[in-house]
């Protein structure tokens, strides 16, 4: 974009062109019409002066016979001083008498009345215009046809159409001069709340994501409406955010604090018993801490917007067999049951492996957290499915979708973080899939399945 | 061929009191400059139906104001000078006078003049020119003449209208004492005829009481001015002021009148051919018979009068006006003048003239 780019340049140009165009014509149509009325005008001239010669013309002498009135000549000739021409032709175009041979015109008529015409022509270098009188002697017997030509020079008509044309030329120009001043003033007029919006917006205070409030015209209001829902939704992540970093700060805090105060209650005891006890209770708290941290981190590059990771096409088949080999030996240790029931063949989708092996060990770890002792790894072909299927104490239906919030907890008393759902929403997201939590086709328990979008059927491979 | 042979014989007769010059008949100036050697002389060639004694003053006062001038000028009949123009397209001077109005005129409205753009020109008087291309530049009354036998008889005549009774009244007394132009021989006769015609249609009662009386009909000026002077007639009318007043001088038994009911006003249109071959200083000579100078040379040292508005005195064209006031009837340098030369309108005012002219003497035994 130029940097001369501007609104109300843009809106001039386009406004102006037209006008200027318009501008033109009328002086072309203004030029042409003083033209024609200088010729009808000085036409009359013409007409006046063929007619005098005409009436003197007679037979005499056996032919054609003109007494020249000076008149008809004189009235030729105005203030312009033109040159004039004359000549009398006969009905078979031979000339009788004048000053100049002048070419007469093409025109033919088939009309026995008496016809004149008028016609601009160059004859010796000079522009003249020319009336051609066609007529007959009104004789007793005798109806011999003869020709009037006269010619004058242009100076004349030129000067009363240049007269014609500059009193037109000033009301144009006036017109003209009105049209621009309205036209600037409308267009500033018109680009006045742009201004506004923009002053209003600057004067802000940068901090403030309060909607703005000022009146505009329709067109700027639906911009003004777009700029508040943008502030609203900004004010939501920030609350978002804001709450993440409590509940974080709060998360941290709770097992730091036990941290310290185990440590504070091991060192006013002398028992290495008791020292053995508390070190392996805060290897405990701090394993989870750290755990903690660690999906806290995992759960920020989710919601990172600007990274936008690429999908590469795997096997959820081999995702859902890593993951359960992954769990496998702590499930053990818990006496828990952990299985996989892949589906036949690969199930080909577009996906990053690290995310959704992590999202099924969240989901593994949560069932296995609350209290499950059989969890099932389930991987279905159409559609594409991966299904983490416990028989814990499952959630209500009601609570399901707060569970997707970061450090909502189903229930008091787990040692889960609160944090392994939302990750696995942020994962599903990333991946355009859906997360459904349901319960399992038999009893009770957790069914959460990640329903990806089918891949094309080339890519399909049964 | 009929038309040519009319033209031709206008021509003959606007030669006026001048018969016939040799095409030789030049005066020249040769360009004097003897501090500028090295520097070309200008050249300047004007051709004109002028003799050369009348028009000499004038050169002679230019070639004084630009010594450095190669002057030529040729004197032709009217006839021959506008034949002589036609043939070389103008080529052949760069600046032509003539007293023939009616042939400057059409030279002009073909296009042949060149126009004059300096505040002279600007300056000169409306009547006086036509599209700043022809300059009508001398005043030229036409009057007659009368023998001082006349007025020994009779009452002395100061107008058209006193020898219209006088030639009315006096019809056997004059038989054959008159003089005038024969229109058909003279251009000059004719081109006043037929101006006078237009003024009014009185004219016709004149031309008529003049053809009661036998009046003698010339073709020059001069020819009516010998035979005043000889006392062969006693009026003569329509002759060229200028000529008469030089020639009254030395005939001081002949007396000129300019009528004081209308005088005809014949000037000489000068104008710059378009292809001149200097037009700078063909324009230059020109700019100087506007001048204030030059016309004061016409008005001093020739007959030829002074258009000049800003001159007074003896030959001035305002001094004329004051004396005659409305009656001078300056031949207007227009359109009009063409209608002048129009062969089938010479052929109706001739038959017209001669019908008239025969008129009274058709009814008198």
């Amino acid at each position: 974009m130029k940097a001369t780019d501007s609104l109300f340049r843009r809106l001039l140009l386009w406004l102006l062109l037209p006008l200027l165009a318009l501008g033109a014509l009328m002086l072309v149509q203004a030029y042409l019409d003083a033209r024609r009325t200088a010729d009808r005008a000085f036409d009359r001239l013409l007409e006046a002066s063929s007619h005098a010669i005409a009436e003197q013309v007679q037979w005499q002498d056996d032919r054609l016979w003109l007494d020249l009135p000076p008149a008809a000549l004189e009235m030729l000739a105005t203030d312009a001083e033109e040159r004039v021409f004359y000549a009398l032709y006969d009905g078979d175009g031979d000339f009788i008498t004048g000053n100049a041979a002048l070419p007469g015109d093409p025109r033919s008529n088939d009309s026995q009345d008496d016809t004149l015409y008028y016609d601009d022509i160059e004859w010796r270098g000079l522009s003249l215009r020319q009336g051609v009188r066609r007529t007959r002697l009104e004789d007793w017997s005798l109806r011999e046809r003869f020709e009037v030509r006269v010619a004058h020079t242009r100076e004349g008509r030129e000067g009363l159409t240049w007269r014609l044309f500059l009193g037109n030329l000033a009301y144009i120009g006036a017109m003209a001069i009105l049209a621009i001043t309205v036209l600037l003033l409308a267009v500033r007029s018109a680009l006045r709340p742009l201004t506004r919006l923009r002053r209003a917006i600057r004067q802000r205070d940068p901090r403030t994501l309060a909607p703005l409030d000022l009146p505009l015209p329709r067109e700027l209001a639906e911009l003004r409406e777009t700029l508040n829902e943008l502030l609203a939704r900004m004010r939501r992540v920030r609350a978002n955010q804001e709450r993440f970093i409590g509940d974080a700060s709060h998360q941290l805090r709770t097992p730091l604090a036990g941290l310290s105060a185990r440590a504070e209650l091991a060192l006013r005891q002398d028992d290495p018993q008791a020292w053995r006890d508390a070190l392996q209770a805060m290897q405990t708290t701090s394993a989870s801490t750290a755990r903690l941290a660690v999906q806290l981190l995992s759960l920020t590059r989710l919601n990172n917007p600007e990274a936008t990771p690429e999908l590469t096409p795997l096997d959820i088949n081999e995702i859902a067999r890593q993951a359960v080999r992954d769990a496998f030996n702590a499930c053990y240790r818990d006496g828990i049951d952990i299985g996989v029931d892949a589906a036949d063949g690969t199930v080909m989708i577009q996906g990053i492996g690290w995310q959704l092996e992590e999202a099924l060990s969240n989901l593994i770890d949560n069932a296995r957290r609350y209290g499950a002792t059989h969890i099932t790894v389930r991987v279905n072909a159409a559609p594409p499915e991966l299904v983490v299927e416990d028989n814990g104490p499952g959630i209500p239906a009601e609570q399901r979708l707060l569970m997707l919030r970061p450090f909502h907890r189903g229930q008091d008393g787990g040692d889960g973080s609160g944090l392994g759902l939302a990750i696995v929403d942020g994962i599903a997201r990333t991946h355009g899939a859906s997360l459904l939590l349901s319960d399992p086709a038999n009893g009770s328990g957790l069914c959460v399945t990640l329903r990806f979008v089918q891949p094309n059927a080339t890519r399909e491979r049964a | 061929m009929k038309r040519a042979n009319a033209a031709s014989l206008i021509m003959a007769g606007l030669s006026l009191v001048s018969p016939p010059l040799a095409a030789d008949d030049t005066v020249h100036f040769p360009a004097n400059m003897p501090d500028q050697a090295g520097t070309e002389p200008r050249e300047l060639i004007i051709e004109g139906a002028l003799d050369i004694p009348q028009f000499q003053p004038v050169l002679k006062a230019f070639h004084q104001h630009y010594p450095d001038i190669d002057l030529h000028y040729r004197n032709f009949t009217t006839l021959a000078l506008h034949q002589r123009f036609l043939d070389h397209e103008g080529a052949n001077a760069d600046v032509v006078i003539s007293s023939a109005m009616p042939w400057q005129y059409r030279l002009a409205n073909d296009g042949y003049g060149r126009a004059l753009n300096t505040p002279e020109a600007e300056a000169w008087p409306e009547w006086a020119r036509w599209r700043n291309e022809l300059f009508a530049v001398t005043f030229e009354p036409i009057v007659m003449v009368y023998h001082d036998a006349l007025t020994e008889r009779f009452e002395p005549i100061s107008s058209h209208d006193d020898l219209l009774t006088l030639l009315e009244n006096q019809r056997e007394a004059l038989q054959g004492r008159v003089v005038t132009y024969d229109p058909e021989r003279s251009g000059a006769g004719y081109t006043y005829a037929i101006q006078e015609a237009q003024l009014s249609p009185r004219y016709w009662e004149l031309v008529s009481a003049m053809g009661s009386v036998n009046t003698d009909l010339v073709g020059t000026t001069g020819e009516m001015l010998n035979g005043l002077a000889d006392g062969d007639y006693l009026i003569g009318y329509n002759l060229l002021g200028s000529y008469a007043r030089d020639f009254v001088r030395d005939h001081p038994q002949l007396n000129v009148v300019i009528p004081d009911d209308y005088a005809l006003i014949v000037q000489r249109p000068v104008f710059v051919s378009r292809n001149a071959p200097n037009p700078q200083t063909g324009e230059l000579f020109l700019n100087y018979l506007l001048s204030e100078t030059g016309q004061r040379v016409l008005a001093e040292r020739t007959s030829l009068g002074a258009v000049h508005p800003g001159l007074d005195g003896e030959g001035t064209a305002r001094e004329l006006r004051r004396r005659l006031g409305d009656a001078l009837r300056p031949i207007r340098l227009g359109p009009g003048l063409l209608a002048t030369l129009d062969d089938l309108k010479r052929d109706a005012l001739l038959s017209r003239w001669q019908r008239e002219y025969r008129r009274l003497q058709d009814t008198s035994p």
